[in-house]
């Protein structure tokens, strides 16, 4: 065993105890229901039943804090509608709700025929093995694809893959990996290790961090740190809390920001205020760049984005002065076509600022102890367990340059391959807690019929979604965090053990224990035969130090951190100072994307669709459409089940300026009907002046679980599904795609869909 | 001694935590409330400022998390509130929050 140091001292710490009538469990929330953090969490449990659930004072990561969603858990662990067993229905019957229950082994031996049948008839690339968001499943789907011996695997039909990794990719080409915002996360003394200093400029990039709680970014560290001196610069199409708490609001419209990163660039250069030190000792083609944005001045960015100059050149001013600054980002930006570049130049500005590996600035995100599975497993973590997949160029990425470098599926192209049979056909999915109808999938119309017509489908879900009951032959139920074992991550602060403190409801089993059992029907056998999860989870563990059962002894570990690390040789692989880059330095000129077939350089675009970019269309739909926009009480298409979250958002809304909706006829609370050139849905209007007037903002990811099954509308899905209005058509890149960059109009709707 | 609930609300991001916190702890229908969230703007005060703010409001079911007291515990709602932003104490040790900027003091 290695030995592995920590800066935590775990004496005294205790992952269960006896309070009164209570055993108190600790862990990590990782898995579902809920979103992609590693919240601590208590679980007090009474007679084998979970009462409830608080957070942990004593985890460094939300320091006893905690959501409504998880404090409401119990609504969601104990509901009634929650999947308990593995149901079968025959392939005539989809999208009735006429299942039968089965056995576990019954369930494996139809996947194994099925599947089995699939793979001799079409070859097993045929097979499109999908997960929905990215709690701790991200690590684990992947192995579910290798032993089928398919090399398509990846997020179920989101559009350009967008979802983070447009970004982490594409910056990871300019930085040579993942950089993340300093809130201190990575010392579990927090805001008060001496080491640490709050940034003095937050730029928060069309995120909307204390609702949506990014990619492993718990938002509220934004709050701390704004306590602690942190001052917000905010672009975004609709005045957010944080946006209105900002030195400066940048309200652009929606789809053009990498133009105003470019701008916040040029200015900087222009007034000099550029980080020489860093810039010359540590970035490769500045000279070139400089040349680059020289036309990309704050009154050309004014005039795309729709905001003033002044404001584009004081916010560029105060980056440019500050001691520190840090962007950050969510997902809007990988919901725009073109955003994989908007990332490269929000870097380039962080670069120029000399804004990384410094407290409070951009810092290295790399895996705790080598532990990629808990976030984005490298190609060693399953290597061994499976019969290899023999044919991984079969894999179906729409031939996109970028895709090919990250060995990635385009799910766009994925989606064609099932509607033409072109470059093969897809024949079978299985779809780990992917409602991909309802929420991640654009353009659901098409995939729709497309999952209908498939010879098999497998879903791995917590209830009976519209996705399984359009589409599942074989509905295997998922366990919950509290049912199971698991080891936290995602971002790497630290490792934690997501412990078990309930038995499972009916007959749910972890989506891990379901993959290596599947598995072993197919490629895994004879390979690692786990008999147990700790078994499991000890063998990811090996090289740490770790086993389930240390690391559950002391809750969580914190390696070692340090600031500097790309002057101590700390960030590349040969152990030489720099970035672990092509270059060895920050690339603002970008060689990989030359050969892409790219600019080298970061550069804006209009949006596919926009007033700009398409004038006829949008005579007919005038108003730029942004979705998606989180909410404190859901997480996707989760929660519209449980009644606390679903007091707080009751109905699908849009927002609407006052008046905007004026022009319209349209009043507070009505109806809506929001159409495009692909589609329309009904939604209600919440009218407020925090939204710019030419744009509108509408909810992702609704349906409707308090819908009779049997009613044929797979409870009410198309009626408010905003992403009927979003083509499934990635960037250029194949990343990126045009979630919160449309068209639409907007009218009064004729009826309720609560009373359709 | 008399204990207060004090909000910073120039902090409070309007979460909704402190209401969900009390209803789990208190049994409370999602339509009953022992704290609740009040709304302050969206108001644009000049050409550069808005106010967009929010302040929980304690109600006449709040019994101060007692039995978590007896435990040495926080109230529910200021343990939990993700902003950091209510504080639970007798004036003495509320001192320092009340000398904030944006402070509103429930007794």
């Amino acid at each position: 065993m290695t030995e592995y140091k920590t800066q935590d001292d775990p004496t005294g710490r205790q992952w269960t105890w006896q309070d009164g009538d209570f055993t108190v469990y600790r862990s990590s929330a990782r898995t579902g229901p809920g979103c992609h953090d590693n919240c601590g969490v208590l679980m007090y449990v009474k007679d084998g039943v979970l009462d409830h659930v608080e957070g942990d004072p004593d985890n460094p990561y939300n320091q006893g804090r905690l959501c409504p969603r998880c404090l409401a858990y119990n609504e969601m662990l104990n509901h009634p509608d929650r999947l308990l067993y593995p149901q079968k229905r025959a392939r005539a019957d989809r999208g009735k709700n006429a299942f039968e229950r089965i056995t576990w082994d019954e369930a494996y031996d139809i996947i194994e025929r099925e599947m089995g049948k699939v793979i001799e008839q079409y070859g097993p690339e045929s097979i499109w093995v999908t997960q929905g968001t990215g709690r701790d499943i991200n690590g684990y789907g992947p192995y579910m694809a290798q032993c089928f011996g398919t090399p398509n695997y990846g997020t179920g039909f989101l559009s350009g893959q967008a979802c983070y990794a447009p970004r982490i990719f594409s910056t990871a080409l300019k930085a040579g990996g993942l950089y993340i915002c300093d809130y201190s996360q990575f010392m579990p003394d927090r805001y008060d290790d001496p080491r640490w200093e709050a940034p003095e400029y937050i730029l928060i990039w069309g995120n909307n961090p204390v609702v949506a709680n990014s990619d492993g970014t718990l938002g509220h560290w934004v709050v701390e740190s704004m306590k602690r001196g942190s001052k917000l610069i905010v672009m975004d199409p609709t005045l957010t809390w944080c946006a209105a708490h900002a030195d400066v609001w940048l309200q652009v419209r929606p789809g053009t920001d990498a133009a105003l990163a470019l701008a916040l660039c040029n200015v900087i250069i222009e007034k000099g205020l550029e980080d020489k030190d860093f810039v010359s000792r540590w970035c490769y083609g500045y000279e070139e760049f400089k040349e680059h944005v020289k036309p990309n001045t704050a009154a050309w960015a004014a005039e795309i984005c729709g905001v003033d100059e002044e404001l584009i050149v004081e916010a560029a001013t105060k980056i440019g002065n500050a001691k520190s600054a840090c962007l950050q980002w969510g997902v809007a930006m990988d919901h725009t076509s073109e955003g994989f570049v908007t990332g490269m130049a929000c870097f380039d500005l962080m670069a120029l600022t000399g804004n990384f590996e410094k407290p409070g600035t951009m810092v290295a995100a790399n895996p705790v102890w080598g532990m990629s599975v808990t976030w984005m497993p490298n190609d060693r973590v399953w290597k061994g367990c499976s019969t290899p997949v023999e044919h991984p160029e079969m894999v179906n990425n729409g031939g996109y340059p970028a895709l090919k470098a990250m060995a990635a599926t385009s799910p766009d192209a994925l989606l064609k391959a099932m509607e033409t049979g072109e470059p093969y056909p897809i024949k079978a999915m299985f779809m780990m807690q992917n409602n991909a109808i309802s929420c991640m999938g654009a353009q659901p119309q098409r995939i729709l019929p497309a999952l209908q017509n498939t010879d098999f489908n497998v879903v791995v879900d917590l209830f009976m979604t519209p996705t399984a009951l359009a589409c599942a032959d074989v509905l295997l139920p998922a366990a919950c965090f509290s049912e199971r074992i698991g080891i936290a991550g995602h971002q790497p602060y630290a490792l934690s053990a997501i412990v078990q403190a309930t038995e499972p409801r009916g007959e749910c089993r972890s989506d891990q224990r379901i993959i290596y059992e599947v598995g072993a029907r197919f490629g895994g056998k004879d390979h690692e035969p786990w008999t147990t999860e700790e078994e499991f989870y000890d063998y990811l563990l090996r090289d740490t130090g770790l086993t389930y059962q240390s690391l559950r002894e002391r809750s969580w570990a914190y390696p070692e951190f340090e600031y500097n690390k790309h002057e101590k040789g700390m960030l590349r692989r040969d152990g030489g100072v720099g970035f672990a880059t092509s270059t060895g330095r920050y690339n603002f000129y970008c060689p990989e994307m030359a050969h892409f077939g790219f600019s080298p350089f970061a550069t804006y675009e209009e949006p596919p669709e926009s007033p700009i970019s398409t004038p006829e269309l949008a005579a007919k739909y005038p108003l730029v459409l942004t979705t998606g926009a989180r909410k404190w009480g859901f997480f996707h298409s989760e929660h519209r089940q449980s009644p606390s979250m679903r007091r707080m958002h009751p109905d699908p809304e849009i927002l609407i300026h006052p008046d905007t909706a004026a022009e319209y006829g349209i009043a507070d609370g009505d109806w809506v009907k929001v159409e495009n050139h692909l589609g329309d849905c009904v939604m209600k209007a919440h009218l407020t002046p925090r939204i710019r007037r030419d744009t509108v903002s509408a909810d992702h990811a609704w349906w409707f679980p308090e819908r009779d099954p049997e009613d044929g509308t797979l409870f009410g899905v198309m009626e408010s599904n905003i992403n009927k209005l979003i083509p499934m058509r990635p960037g250029k890149s194949g990343l990126g795609a045009s979630y919160k960059s449309e068209l639409c109009a907007i009218s009064k709707a004729e009826r309720n869909p609560r009373h359709a | 001694m008399h204990k207060y609930l004090a909000v910073d609300y120039g902090f409070c991001t309007g979460c909704h935590t402190c209401e969900i916190a009390c209803q789990q702890v208190h049994g409370l229908a999602p339509d009953k409330f022992g704290i609740k969230l009040t709304q302050i703007g969206p108001d644009q005060l000049d050409e550069r400022r808005w106010q967009y703010e929010f302040v929980p409001v304690p109600t006449d079911r709040c019994d101060h998390c007692s039995y978590r007291q007896a435990e040495g515990k926080q109230p529910s709602c200021v343990q939990h509130c993700q902003a950091g932003c209510l504080y639970y104490g007798t004036l003495d040790e509320l001192a320092d929050v009340i000398a904030k900027p944006k402070v509103a003091i429930f007794s």
